[in-house]
This record gives structure tokens, sequence and C-alpha cells, in this order.
């Protein structure tokens, strides 16, 4: 079509010039995505940024019960955060707690899950789909009611481990109360938090093993080599972009695990060598009512994860494979 | 034996044992509650003799289990209809329009996602404790819907994104204005994306603990996570009502779970991945 109007052609079935109505059509386009946005976006600045803001600005401040009252507030420049870093129990309890505790979980979730995941690949598609369904009942199982079930087989003096270990007699008629060991407290959150974590890293291992082209493998058979350099040198850098997800994501759910440690006995603030950041946080803050320094603990918390984040979104938009 | 017939053996004993590991706390987390005594040992309850349902009458009648499960599935239907309503807004936005700031706002909804609640809980605590808002079951609905709102942005991004532009341009040329065509032509298309929504921010809203545990003191306006805490003494817990009130907890969860279990993956990987 050209612009020429052909001899003939009544002039009356060109479309009339109407510039007006369409530069306001246009612009209510141009506004109708922040629209649509706005409701949410106004939901997660209210309730997601304007807090974190909050919790800053808490965490330079001397913030008790009377300041809510009062409605006055103390500020106290960096006295919280020089408290808190000078604070021995933080370097040698909550700090290792959080840290160490997440390091040992996610190396444990993410090397078992693979090993699920290896063995899953060699099983036929219809038991290979019967066994992930098993597994996803592990993940399933909400962390609260898991964090109990752990504690009842764990129970000090009826429950079934103390009772096996006394049955073989590796355990005398005494018991131990291995909850208030702050080694085997941690035991047992990580044996919670590998049995709750490892299907999300088997089934995303397994989607990424059934990507690898069988060729790779053949070639690597011809050249002589065994299953572990063929896992070696071939499985694991193809799946390296899936393997920086799996350990990322798992390190930060594992950082800030909270009702797994809290709901423990001992973990809700009654023994203090077993506390991680987040429960010591909530503990200073909602329980003793110092907002402030409880702030403190949170930001500091919440820095050690917006570095992994960062990390995270790196290795992301580096990794082309996985746009 | 032939190295075949041992291969076989041991990879079958491998995935019996993953089994045993995987499936055993579920499993003893139900036989507890069936087993009849109060004072239960493990090892009875590994295999109840005599199950009754005694300990489910208990849970609900006496201990007000009842009352919780009202509440948290007033919580859960809230925060579910409030938080699709406002992601599937947001998603139609990022996904079918170009727009400035439009990559600014999808890393803005996923950093958020990484705020650690730890850090949220004391300045949300004191924002609800100043407008009235705690014990209310409302208050903490709304917490949720904003807890839940990145990941499922994310994830219905990828439903909205998968509808062809043409299926939207045909609906324009039929005659249809912005409003009808989302409608009458996006919404039934992206329906099921907004179900595997719906279920997540349900999951997430059942079974939170942390803010629920902070916001609410009377036992009224306990939600399952917080109330399961009743049973638990620290030498007089009453293993037999918690695991029958656990197992309450965990069922609907595990059926909705198996339910959407591939959207799960691939949202957390591909709808965390893609620019």
């Amino acid at each position: 079509m050209t612009a020429t109007t052909t001899p003939g052609r009544p002039s009356a079935a060109a479309p009339p010039p109407r510039p007006r109505p369409l530069l306001t059509r246009r612009r209510r386009r141009a506004l109708l995505p922040w629209a649509l946005l706005a409701p949410g976006l106004a939901v997660l600045g209210g309730l997601l940024l304007y807090p974190l803001g909050r919790v800053l600005w808490l965490s330079v401040q001397d913030y008790g019960l009377d300041n809510i009252l009062s409605g006055e507030t103390d500020y106290n420049g960096l006295d919280n955060y020089a408290e808190l870093l000078s604070d021995g129990y933080l370097w040698r309890v909550a700090l290792p707690n959080t840290a160490v505790f997440a390091v040992v979980a996610v190396g444990a979730t993410v090397a078992f899950g693979t090993l699920v995941a290896l063995l899953l690949a060699s099983l036929r598609p219809l038991a290979r789909t019967a066994v992930i369904s098993c597994i996803m009942i592990a993940w399933a199982m909400p962390a609260v009611t898991g964090t109990y079930v752990w504690v009842w087989i764990f129970e000090v003096d009826r429950g079934i481990v103390r009772q096996g270990l006394e049955a073989a007699g590796a355990l005398g008629p005494e018991g131990l109360n291995w909850f208030a060991d702050r080694l085997f407290f941690y035991g047992i959150v990580t044996l919670n938090i590998v049995h709750h974590g490892f299907p999300f890293v088997a089934v995303t291992v397994l989607a990424g093993l059934l990507t690898v082209p069988r060729e790779l493998y053949e070639a690597a058979l011809i050249d002589g080599a065994g299953a572990w350099q063929r896992f070696r040198h071939v499985t694991l850098p193809v799946l390296r972009p899936v393997f920086a997800v799996v350990t990322i994501l798992s390190t930060i759910w594992d950082f800030k695990v909270f009702a797994q440690v809290f709901l423990m006995p001992g973990g809700d603030g009654a023994n203090r060598e077993v506390l991680n950041l987040g429960v010591w946080s909530y503990l200073q803050g909602i329980v003793q009512r110092d907002y402030g320094s409880g702030a403190a603990v949170a930001v500091l918390l919440t820095l050690l994860l917006l570095a992994i984040t960062l990390v995270y979104l790196r290795s992301l938009f580096r990794d082309e494979e996985l746009r | 034996m032939t190295r075949r017939t041992r291969w076989m053996l041991g990879r079958a004993l491998a995935v019996a044992a993953l089994l045993a590991f995987t499936l055993f706390p579920a499993y003893f987390m139900v036989a507890s509650s069936l087993a009849p005594a109060r004072s239960v040992t493990g090892t009875e309850a590994l295999l109840p003799a005599d199950p009754t349902l005694d300990n489910y009458r208990y849970a609900l009648a006496e201990a007000g289990f009842l009352t919780y499960l009202g509440n948290s599935l007033l919580v859960a239907v809230v925060t579910v209809a409030g938080s699709a309503l406002l992601a599937l807004l947001a998603a139609v936005a990022v996904s079918r329009f170009r727009f400035r700031l439009r990559t600014t706002v999808l890393v803005m909804v996923l950093v958020v996602q990484m705020v650690p609640l730890e850090a949220l809980v004391i300045p949300l605590f004191l924002q609800a404790s100043s407008l009235g808002m705690l014990n209310s079951l409302l208050g903490l609905s709304v917490v949720y819907i904003a807890l839940s709102l990145p990941f499922a942005i994310w994830m219905l991004r990828g439903f909205t994104a998968a509808v062809p532009a043409e299926v939207e341009e045909a609906a324009y040329i039929d005659g249809a204005s912005w409003p009808r065509m989302f409608w009458s032509v996006l919404l039934p298309l992206v329906a099921p994306g907004l179900v595997a929504t719906g279920i997540f921010s349900f999951i997430m809203a059942w079974n939170e603990f942390l803010i629920a545990f902070a916001f609410m003191d009377d036992a009224d306006t306990y939600t399952v996570a917080v109330g399961l805490r009743q049973f638990f003494g620290q030498n007089t817990t009453d293993w037999g009502a918690m695991m029958a009130a656990s197992t309450i907890i965990t069922v609907p969860v595990m059926l909705f779970f198996l339910f959407v279990q591939r959207g799960l993956v691939s949202g957390l990987v591909q709808g965390a991945v893609k620019g």
C-alpha cells in the first residue's frame, strides 16, 4: 500500500484524522503497566521495604518499650553495633551457630541430593517417578511439624533413638541429654535440614543430568574414563551452573533457619549456647523488648545474606546457559 | 553372582535405604498419632498395637485445634486471594508491556524475596502494634500477602509471558478494549498458573511460624503452626496429641504439594533465573 490516493476512490473511506484522542490513548497505554504494578509495589514497599529501612533506623537507636509509649527516640549512633561486635557471645556462639552450621548443612544437602539424583538417573522412568513422589513427601513436611517429629525421634527419656541405643548397650540407663550439647543439638538440626532440603537439590540436579548429551559420556568411555572420572570431568563442568543455583539457594535458606532451632528443647532461649543470629535477634527484640540491639543483630544477618545474594545474582547473570 | 546382578542388588538396596530415610519421619508421625496411651514411648509408637483416634479427638475438641484450623484457613484464604490478584496484575505488567525500569522492577522483586523474615519481624511487630493489628488475623494475612508476593509475581510471570502476542492482537482486532482482552482472553489462559501460585501462597501462609508467633499472644487467634507449641513441655510433652495435631496440619500441605511439585522446581530455578 502506498500513500497515493487512487482517483475514483471515495475520500470518505480514509480514516478521519484524530490526533488528539490517539495521543491520550497512547499515553494511557504507557501508564497502564504502572497502574497494574501499583498495588503490588505498594504492598511490597509498605510491608517489606519500609520495615527494612525501619530496622536499619532502629539499629542506631536505644529503643525500648518506653520509646513506644512516649514516641520519643534516643539516637545512639553505632553503640548497638559496637556492643554487638565487641561481645564475645557473637563470635563464640551466635555467628558459628549460623555460619558454620550453614556451610555444613549446605554441603551435606548438596552432596546427598546429588547422590540421590545420580541414583534416580539410573532408574527406569516409572520407578524414577515413583521414588520422586516419595521424596517429595520429605520436602512437603512443614518445618514446624517436621521439627517436632525429629524432637520426638530424639526424645531424651522415651524417644526411639534413646531406647534403641539403650537396647544395643551403647547408652547406660542414666541416658544423655543431647539437646543440651551444642554439637548434638546442631547435629539434629542438620539432619532435619538435610532431610527437608535434599529433594529440591535431587530433583534440580536430576533435571540437569538428563540434559547432558549422551555423546559426552560415550566419548569419555572410549577414552577409558572410570565412573568417578566421568562424573568429575563431564557431569560436573556441564552442571556447574545448576550446582551454583542449588548451592546458593540452599545457603540463603540455611542462614535463616528459625523454627528448626527455636522449637527444639532449649532453642527458645533456655540454652544460650545453641542460639543462632535469627533466634538471638528475636529474643533481644521481641522478648527482651530491646528493639535497638535486636535490630542490630538482624541487620548483621541481613548483610551476611545480602553478600551471598550478590554472589547469587552475579553467578546467574554471568552464566549465559542459564538464561 | 555376576557383575550385573550385584549392581542391580546394590541399586535396589540404595533405593530402599533412601525411601526408609525419607519416609520414616512422616510414617512415625502418623503411627505415633494412632497410639493409645498418652505417655507412649518411641518403640511402642513404632507399631501401634491397638490403633485409636483418641489423640485426634483430644487435639481437636479439647486442645482447641478446631479454632486454630479455622484461623489458619481464614488467614490462608485471604492471603491466597490477595496475593493472586496483586501478583496477576504485576505479572501482566512486567511480561506483556515494555516500559522503562521494567528490569529494575523485576530485579527489585527478586532481591526483596531474599530479605530474611528475622530482619522484618521487629519492625513489623512495632508497626502492627502501633496500628493495633497484633492478635488480628487480618493484620497477619496482610503481612503474608506481602511475603508471598515476590515469588508469586515471578512464577505467574512465566505463565503470562507464555500467552502468544497474536492471541492478544486478535482480541484487539475483534474490537476488544484492554480490560476486555484481559478478562476474556488473558485470564482464562493463565488460570492454571493462578491455581499453582495460589497453592504456594496457601502453603506459605499455612506453615509460617515466626511472624504468627510474634503477632499472636491470645490463644483465640493462634494459627496451627503456633498452636502446636502448646503440646510441648520441657518434660511432659503429650507426644500422641502432638503427632495427631501435626498430622492434621501436614496432610493438606502434602496433598497440595504433590499437586504442584513440578511448578515449584521450575519456578525456583527458571523463574528465578530468566532475566
